[in-house]
C-alpha cells in the first residue's frame, strides 16, 4: 500500500500507465475486511465493461503528451478519490454488490475526496460497503455524477377534492385558473408534489431514490390524514438528473462534427451540446467548461454508464 | 369595482370601534340596523381603497416562513420569529404572526395580525 501510492502520485499527473499497474497491485492484494456477498438483483451497470474501458480514457488523456503547466497540477485533487476507488475495486469485482446505501455513499465519497495526504492511511480503515458509485469512480478519474433531481409518479387511487386539500394542508397552493393541481411542498426530504384530482401525484426535487420514495409516502400520508382513502400504488421513478464536472474544457464543435448522429450543437440557441445517447437512453448537455448534465435516466446506473461512456469521448475532444 | 369587499377590516380596532358605536346607536334607536349595515359596507370599501391609495408606509419583514397557503386567491402565511423593521428604524418582533393577503378588485393586499 505504502509503495503503490507514491508511485501513483508521481506518475499519475498525466500518465496512462498507472491504472493498469494499480490494477495488478490490487488483484494481488488480499481483501482487508470481509464483506457479505450480496445478490446482484438489479441490472447492475456492468462493473466489468466499464472497468475494462478504463485504459481507454486514460490513454486518450495521456496522448496529448506534454501538458501545459496549467493542467499539470489539475489532476492532483482527483487523486485521492481515484486511489480509494481503485484500491477498493477488486472487492467490487469479486462481489458485485447491489447498491445498498446510495445516500450514505453520497456523503461518503466527498469525505474521501477531501484530504489529499491522509488518504493513503485512510484507505484500509474504511470499512464502508462498496457502492455502485464507488465502483464507477474507477472508470472516470474519481468523477461521479451527482444526482440533482428525481421525478416520480404515484397513484393514490382515489378521487381527491383539491380545495379541501388546499384549505387544510400546510404549504399548499391551489389556483385552478392557473394549474389544475395542488402544489404542495415538504421540508424533509425537500420536495414538491403536484397532486391532481384524479388521485395521481408527481413528486419532484428529491436527490435520491430513497428520498423520492419517502417523500411520496409522506405526501400520501398527508392526503390520507385529510380524510381521503389514499393508497400508495404505482410508485415509479420517471426521470433522474445528474451532473458533474470533468474539469477540462471541451471542443464542442469537434464533438458535434464526429458524433453528428447523436449531437445537436446550436451555440446561437443554446451554449451546450445536446448529446442523445442511445444506449443507455440518456440525454447529456455538454458545456465548453467541462460541466455535464445527464438526464432522462430511469435508474441511476444509466447515469453512471452514460457518464463513463461519454467520458471516453470527451477526452478525445479535450481542448488543448 | 362593483365587486364585494372583504369584511375582515371590521375585526381591526377601528372596525371594532365603529361596530360598537353603531350598536349603541341602534339600541338607542337613533339609526336603523339597515343603515348600520350600509355604513359597515361603506367602511369595508373605504378602508380597502384607502389602504391601497393613501397608505404609503412601508415595513420590511424577516422571519422563518413556517406555513403558506394559497386557496381562493387568498394567501395565508404563518411566520415564526418575525421581526418588522419600520421606516423609522423601529424594530417590532413577534414569535409568531399570521398574514392574510387578499386580492380585491385592483389587487388590494391586506395584512392583519
Amino acid at each position: 500500500m505504502s509503495f503503490a501510492l507514491p508511485a501513483r502520485q508521481v506518475t499519475f499527473g498525466r500518465s496512462a500507465a498507472v491504472p493498469p499497474q494499480q490494477q495488478q497491485y490490487q488483484q494481488s492484494q488480499p481483501q482487508p475486511y470481509p464483506q457479505q456477498p450480496q445478490p446482484q438483483t438489479n441490472g447492475l451497470a456492468l462493473p466489468y465493461p466499464s472497468y475494462s474501458s478504463l485504459p481507454g480514457p486514460s490513454t486518450g488523456l495521456a496522448l496529448p503528451g506534454p501538458a501545459p503547466a496549467a493542467y499539470q497540477s489539475q489532476p492532483q485533487p482527483t487523486q485521492p478519490p481515484q486511489a480509494q476507488a481503485q484500491v477498493q475495486q477488486p472487492q467490487s469485482q469479486q462481489q458485485p454488490q447491489q447498491q445498498a446505501s446510495p445516500v450514505a455513499s453520497g456523503s461518503h465519497t466527498p469525505a474521501i475526496a477531501g484530504p489529499s495526504t491522509p488518504a493513503p492511511t485512510a484507505i484500509p480503515s474504511t470499512p464502508a460497503p462498496l457502492t455502485l458509485e464507488q465502483q464507477h469512480i474507477t472508470a472516470v478519474e474519481g468523477i461521479v455524477p451527482t444526482l440533482q433531481n428525481i421525478v416520480a409518479t404515484v397513484n393514490l387511487d382515489c378521487r381527491l377534492d383539491l380545495k379541501t386539500i388546499a384549505l387544510h394542508a400546510r404549504n399548499a397552493e391551489y389556483n385552478p385558473k392557473r394549474f389544475a393541481a395542488v402544489i404542495m411542498r415538504i421540508r424533509d426530504p425537500k420536495t414538491t408534489a403536484l397532486i391532481f384530482a384524479s388521485g395521481k401525484m408527481v413528486v419532484t426535487g428529491a436527490k435520491s431514490e430513497d428520498d423520492s420514495r419517502l417523500a411520496s409516502r409522506k405526501y400520501a400520508r398527508i392526503v390520507q390524514k385529510l380524510g381521503f382513502d389514499a393508497k400508495f400504488s404505482e410508485f415509479k421513478i420517471q426521470n433522474i438528473v445528474g451532473s458533474c464536472d470533468v474539469k477540462f474544457p471541451i471542443r464542442l464543435e469537434g464533438l458535434a462534427y464526429s458524433h453528428g448522429q447523436f449531437s445537436s450543437y446550436e451555440p446561437e440557441l443554446f451554449p451546450g451540446l445536446i448529446y442523445r445517447m442511445i444506449k443507455p437512453k440518456v440525454v447529456l448537455l455538454i458545456f465548453v467548461s467541462g460541466k455535464i448534465v445527464l438526464t432522462g435516466a430511469k435508474v441511476r446506473e444509466e447515469i453512471y454508464t452514460a457518464f463513463n461512456t461519454i467520458y471516453t469521448v470527451l477526452c478525445e475532444f479535450r481542448k488543448p | 369595482m362593483a365587486s364585494a369587499y372583504y369584511e375582515f377590516y371590521r375585526g381591526s380596532s377601528i372596525g371594532m370601534a365603529l361596530t360598537d358605536s353603531l350598536d349603541e346607536l341602534i339600541t338607542s334607536g337613533s339609526i336603523t340596523p339597515q343603515l348600520a349595515m350600509k355604513v359597515l359596507q361603506q367602511f369595508d370599501k373605504s378602508l380597502a381603497d384607502t389602504m391601497v391609495k393613501q397608505v404609503k408606509t412601508k415595513t420590511t419583514l424577516k422571519g422563518h416562513l413556517h406555513t403558506y397557503r394559497l386557496c381562493d386567491d387568498v394567501w395565508t402565511f404563518i411566520v415564526k420569529n418575525a421581526s418588522f423593521k419600520m421606516e423609522s428604524n423601529e424594530m417590532v418582533t413577534a414569535p409568531k404572526i399570521k398574514i392574510v393577503a387578499c386580492k380585491n378588485g385592483d389587487a388590494i393586499d391586506a395584512g392583519k395580525k
